[in-house]
């Protein structure tokens, strides 16, 4: 088991750094959003960007900081369920392995979609191991926000947008689950003292 | 029609109305019972209108139902109407008790009810991305219901319930996309797209490769809110831990309204690809969830643990029905939907009153329940029966079907497996069951929770109503329901 200190940038996403990369990934998302907007003339796609780097990208990365890590006196330690180096090789092979299916066949070459979507695979796919590897409730909730950018990610690209109803239900859906689970881990962390999913062990078989 | 549609979405809000505007926990039960029986008889009512006629389309295909949406919002109005039955007593003997507090209470009927009313909805639309939305919404409704107690232990399945379930329908998100992007070549209009009436009719022109991923990915996303193995890990601690009422919504409504969500992708991935790529996806996690479910059910321990397995089980069986295909074996699906709703849904409300009584979840602590408590434990043994496959309650008939619809299809080795694994569940789930019903009951025989008669006399209305329904369907299908049935089987394909 692997344990850095939370000077190191690759300390849990909740070091200020670790902000300012998530919000530089929301930045992008949103600038995504704004360039389709201009090629589609849709007031309501600007309105999901601004939207988007608001609330994705600097209030709930600075709530979560500001409940989880300061009220809650979290350590910030990056505790993973396997060591740094393997789990740098996994990321690295997960992102080879979602270049090899989804570049063949599946999508016309040349397109911006062509070059976007292996990414957009990569992204969810390293946001789905940092759910598994990482021991926090923290970082876990993290993972699955990157899926989510993943998916955004794909479909920006993909198929331009969902319908806006949709997109909005689903931002609606996100913020709502951020504030349930963060009800959640506070909840623990007051129970457990340190909210480390080593810890969640009695429900088992 | 679009009346009765929105009235049956609506109706369950009763219940959080009630509790919000400050009653205590009896009158919000009632009140949430009378909104899930007006949503029942809504929703039978919306299927004889359907009956025979065109779906009901509107607002750019964000509405729509037809008799397959109508069948699934019968069973969860009718689940609805039992858990809400069983909140009656169960959730104001809590309140008595001390267990839950006023504002835990208040807690309970409000998501109890944005729960049903976001399942219903989820029910009534032709948008995949909207059903997507609404499904997320219910989960997180529900997960507020898995920790409502509050404890270290209902807070760590409620986490690990919302984190891997959100995580799943992210997948199906994923999925969603693929299939919207398959009809690219179409260039439809974006509302119109995402719809799935409008996919599944012009099948022939979506693009195979994006089709095929979509399906895969829709199928392990929502498979994970169905429980399928291997995404069920966070269904038996969400269903050990929340209150029992609301574990009969969870196991008898939200699984199935995830089941829905497969069978609409099902529909369009049948309608492109033919039946062979469907059906290995579906008959692989098909068999590896009835697998897990019986292995695990040998184990003894908590009750409702038991019970959880059992859905994990169950819902195995009915994707193997759907990968066996043929009207047979989608009718046998369907059929099997129902009556397993109907039965887990007695076995969670009569497992509130058992752990009511005696203070324990676990098998080994309940003994002589038909002695002590003959109405709940009679209830018990007769719906251990009837989820098993006893004759003569609906899952008998409609396990039947399904094995009958495999043994149709030719290779007889996946019907004489769902055999031999059916046989171990059965042994698995009985020897436990009998063993807490049997016997005599400890001294001194366990206190009565409830505050007067009349209660005592509640508890016993959905346990009733949900036998005599079962009995009902496994003696005699009424007309109209076989008409909605096979109805609903050609819709798939």
């Amino acid at each position: 088991m692997q344990s850095l200190s939370a000077s190191s940038t690759a300390g849990v996403l909740l070091d200020l750094s670790g902000a300012a990369i998530l919000l530089l990934a929301f930045a992008c998302l949103a600038f995504a959003a704004g360039t389709s907007a201009v090629a589609f003339h849709s007031i309501e796609l600007w309105i999901l960007a601004v939207l988007t780097l608001l609330i994705k990208g600097l209030a709930i990365p600075f709530a979560a900081r500001r409940v989880l890590v300061r009220r809650l006196a979290l350590k910030r330690d990056a505790a993973m369920s396997t060591g740094l180096s393997t789990s740098l090789l996994a990321g690295g092979a997960l992102t080879a392995f979602a270049y090899l299916v989804t570049r063949p066949a599946l999508l016309p070459h040349g397109t911006a979609a062509a070059a976007v979507v292996p990414l957009s695979t990569a992204v969810i796919l390293l946001g789905a191991l940092a759910m598994v590897v990482r021991r926090h409730t923290v970082a876990q909730l993290i993972g699955w926000l990157i899926v989510e950018n993943g998916v955004f990610l794909g479909a920006i690209t993909l198929v331009a947008t969902f319908p806006f109803i949709v997109e909005a239900g689903i931002f609606l859906d996100i913020v709502a689950g951020v504030l349930i689970m963060v009800v959640f881990v506070s909840g623990l962390t007051r129970q457990l003292a340190e909210a480390s999913a080593t810890e969640l062990r009695e429900l088992r078989g | 029609m679009t009346v009765l549609a929105i009235l049956i979405v609506l109706a369950p809000l009763a219940g959080p109305a009630t509790a919000l505007a400050g009653a205590r926990a009896r009158a919000s039960a009632v009140a949430q019972a009378v909104g899930a029986a007006v949503a029942l008889g809504c929703a039978i009512a919306l299927l004889t209108q359907l009956a025979g006629a065109r779906p009901l389309q509107g607002w750019d295909g964000f509405l729509y139902a037809d008799s397959l949406s109508g069948f699934f919002l019968l069973t969860v109005a009718g689940v609805t109407l039992l858990a809400a039955l069983g909140s009656i007593s169960y959730i104001a003997a809590q309140e008595d008790s001390g267990d839950l507090g006023p504002f835990q209470v208040k807690l309970y009927f409000t998501f109890f009810g944005l729960f049903a009313t976001l399942m219903l909805a989820s029910l009534e639309t032709g948008n995949l991305g909207l059903l997507f939305v609404l499904v997320e919404g219910s989960t997180l409704a529900s997960a507020a219901l898995v920790g409502l107690e509050g404890h270290a232990r209902s807070l760590e399945a409620a986490w690990k319930y919302v984190i891997i379930s959100s995580l799943g329908v992210t997948i199906a998100l994923a999925g969603t996309l693929f299939v919207f992007y398959s009809a690219s070549a179409l260039h439809p209009a974006s509302n119109l797209a995402l719809t799935w009436p409008y996919l599944l009719a012009h099948a022939a022109a979506l693009a195979p490769q994006s089709l095929r991923l979509g399906f895969l990915l829709a199928v392990v996303g929502y498979g994970t809110k169905v429980g399928l193995a291997p995404m069920h890990t966070w269904l038996p601690d969400a269903h050990a831990e929340a209150p029992s009422p609301a574990s009969a919504m969870l196991s008898a409504a939200l699984l199935n309204v995830g089941m829905y969500a497969i069978i609409r992708f099902l529909a369009i991935a049948h309608a492109r690809l033919g039946g062979t790529y469907p059906r290995a996806v579906l008959l692989s996690f098909g068999f590896a969830s009835i697998v897990i479910g019986a292995l695990f059910m040998v184990r003894k321990g908590n009750f409702k643990r038991l019970f959880a397995y059992s859905s994990v089980e169950h819902m195995g069986i009915i994707a193997v029905a759907l990968g066996f295909g043929g009207i047979l074996g989608l009718y046998g699906a369907l059929l099997q939907v129902l009556s397993h709703a109907l039965a887990k849904s007695v076995l969670f409300v009569a497992s509130g009153d058992v752990s009511l009584r005696y203070k324990t979840r676990e098998a080994a602590g309940v003994r002589g329940l038909l002695a002590a408590v003959p109405v709940t434990g009679g209830a018990l043994l007769l719906a251990t029966f009837a989820v098993l496959g006893s004759p003569p309650f609906g899952v008998f008939l409609s396990e039947l079907t399904i094995v009958r619809a495999g043994f149709a299809r030719g290779s007889p080795i996946f019907p004489l497996l769902l055999l031999a694994l059916l046989g171990v569940a059965f042994f698995a789930f009985a020897r436990t069951i009998t063993a807490m019903v049997t016997g005599s009951p400890p001294e001194p025989a366990p206190a009565s929770p409830y505050r007067d008669p009349a209660a005592v006399a509640v508890t016993a209305a959905p346990l009733i109503l949900g036998l005599a329904a079962l009995l009902v369907l496994g003696l005699w299908i009424p007309a109209g329901l076989d008409a909605v049935l096979r109805q609903s089987a050609a819709v798939i394909g």
